[in-house]
């Protein structure tokens, strides 16, 4: 990198300059990697502790042990709802980049001339408050919401036989989570479809590659990056979920976010098996966005 | 010959484009119109225009106090995130360090966790320490949400600088808190304010985390959240809703102009 070069001739110049630079990196990352080593790795480790019962919600003598997380993998109950989760959430994540993959297209790939006007206005709703969105849906979907009592209004259905699965289902859930991300999705596609490099297209006309031809052997592989990057930015995030499915789930729609958040409510506090779900849920997420690394970094200047 | 889209082809992902547009923004405008509407429950038909449940909201004292509350939170926690973000963003531009990558992975992990499990993860600190439950305990885990995203905005507009700038100074006697003030700072100021504005519309919207260490003094997505539950405060909450989604939408816009408009200047200069 050019800008390292410089900048060591420039700490070359003087021994002290040179001694300023290196002293203050220290300087620099202290406060930043303190406060997350207090406030974010700390916290995680006591959650880790608390999963094996070295801490405890209910003080008196207990001693480390394992048997919270084999309860866990081997009562099934935990497992099923977190499989349930992550169907939802690989529905959601796949539908919405299947949608949002021709808008990207459109935007970087027509030659329109708004495409940076138009990208705003597809990620605008994203950039605004998610609980009024999700609100905006509970208002849409209710048994005497807009959609039902609009049916009932123009005659297409009876006034006292609104189509209740609308909301509180796991339809609802899906459907309101799908919304949510959709806007976001878009940027890292069209990142990457922005990236194609035009004069590859125009090669392949000139050989006589039909557009769908082009579009699956060129331009499908190189923007292939982008839309794993997308599927990944709504599958992380999606299926650990609690505010939408307790907003529009419902019971069918309860998901494994609401169960962790039930084990640390007032109701039944089980701090140890809400800890060990917790943390089973972050190692799951960890693995794949450690596999996916690369991908993630699209559309982003990855500081190195 | 266009080698990438037919005219069909254009013109059908046109209408698609144009159709997804309408499916995003009429939830939004659903929310416009029913909070003119008169009547207890937002339902069809419509029975009549009604600034009510805009003026029930200007007179309760409580909602205002949330959004109060919920600006001071995000206000402190993106000043802290901010200041923590150029720390951080400057050594990862700037400066070389054993580990830079997972520094940096770290540094940009709170992207990546689930905002439930941050959550009682931050509850049990809390707990363990003894620190009760307040205002203070959501600002410090807004600042760790918002730090990756100030460190994502400003490496790359640091990266783009061109470090003879900062040499120059270094090389006419400034320290290194003179070069930051006078040559550094400037530069990348526009870049400081989206990762302000990013900051403080993250932490006023942020619910999930904020459900965990809130003490008695309740955020504005928290009283939202709670008086959801409540169907009889539902038209003056869409009220709230469109003023709220309204300014947000206004800063956002602005924000992309005014960055736009910022880099261009100093990008010709």
């Amino acid at each position: 990198m050019s800008a390292r070069t410089e900048h060591g001739a420039f700490a070359g110049t003087s021994r002290r300059g040179r001694l300023r630079a290196r002293l203050a990196t220290p300087g620099l990352l202290g406060l930043p990697l303190g406060w997350l080593g207090v406030f974010f790795v700390a916290p995680v480790c006591i959650v880790a502790a608390y999963s094996v019962d070295a801490l405890s919600l209910f003080p008196g003598p207990h001693q480390v042990t394992l048997s919270v997380w084999r309860d866990f993998l081997h009562g099934g109950v935990y497992l099923h709802l977190f499989w349930k989760s992550v169907q939802m959430s690989l529905v959601v994540s796949t539908v919405v980049v299947l949608v949002a993959y021709p808008l990207a297209y459109y935007l970087a790939l027509s030659g329109t001339k708004r495409k940076y006007v138009l990208l705003l206005v597809l990620i605008a709703p994203f950039l605004t408050s998610y609980l009024l969105r999700v609100l905006a849906w509970k208002v849409i979907l209710g048994n005497q919401g807009v959609v039902n009592t609009f049916f009932a209004w123009i005659g297409l259905r009876a006034a006292d036989h609104p189509i209740s699965a609308l909301l509180y289902s796991r339809f609802a859930v899906m459907l309101v989570l799908a919304y949510v991300w959709l806007p976001f999705v878009a940027l890292p596609i069209f990142v990457a479809l922005e990236n194609v490099d035009q004069s590859l297209l125009e090669a392949a006309a000139d050989l006589y590659a039909s557009r769908l031809q082009a579009f699956r052997r060129v331009t499908l592989p190189l923007s292939l990056p982008g839309v794993v990057a997308a599927f990944l930015f709504v599958f992380i995030p999606t299926v650990g979920e609690f505010i939408t499915p307790s907003l529009v789930g419902g019971t069918s729609g309860y998901m494994y976010g609401n169960q962790i958040v039930d084990l640390f409510g007032t109701g039944f506090p089980d701090w140890e098996t809400g800890s060990v779900l917790a943390l089973f849920l972050l190692v799951v997420i960890a693995v794949l966005t450690g596999i996916f690394a690369r991908f993630l970094r699209v559309g982003q200047t990855p500081a190195r | 010959m266009d080698a990438s889209l037919s005219k069909n082809g254009r013109r059908l992902l046109r209408g698609f484009f144009v159709l997804v547009v309408v499916f995003l923004y009429a939830p939004i405008a659903v929310l416009l119109i029913f909070s003119f509407n008169n009547a207890e429950v937002p339902a069809f038909p419509l029975s009549g225009f009604t600034l009510h449940w805009y003026r029930e909201f200007a007179g309760n004292s409580e909602l205002r106090g949330t959004l109060a509350t919920s600006a001071i939170v995000a206000a402190v926690s993106s000043v802290g995130a901010v200041v923590l973000g150029v720390l951080a963003s400057i050594a990862l531009a700037r400066r070389r360090f054993r580990g830079k990558a997972l520094v940096s992975a770290l540094l940009l992990s709170p992207l990546v966790i689930p905002y439930v499990v941050f959550g009682i993860a931050l509850l049990l600190l809390f707990h363990t320490l003894g620190i009760p439950r307040s205002i203070v305990t959501v600002m410090i885990g807004h600042v760790v949400i918002s730090l990756p995203y100030t460190i994502l905005v400003l490496v790359p507009r640091l990266e783009q600088i061109d470090v003879a700038l900062e040499e120059a100074a270094y090389d006419l006697g400034a320290g290194p808190a003179v070069t930051f003030r006078t040559v550094t700072l400037p530069l990348i100021l526009p870049a400081i304010v989206s990762a302000f504005l990013i900051g403080f519309t993250t932490s006023f919207d942020e619910y999930a985390v904020a459900s965990f260490v809130v003490g008695t003094r309740a955020t504005f997505p928290i009283y939202l959240y709670s008086a959801l539950r409540f169907p009889s405060q539902l038209p003056q909450v869409i009220a709230v809703a469109v003023v709220v989604l309204s300014v947000s939408l206004l800063v956002v816009l602005g924000a992309e102009i005014g960055r736009r408009r910022a880099e261009r200047a100093l990008g010709a200069a």
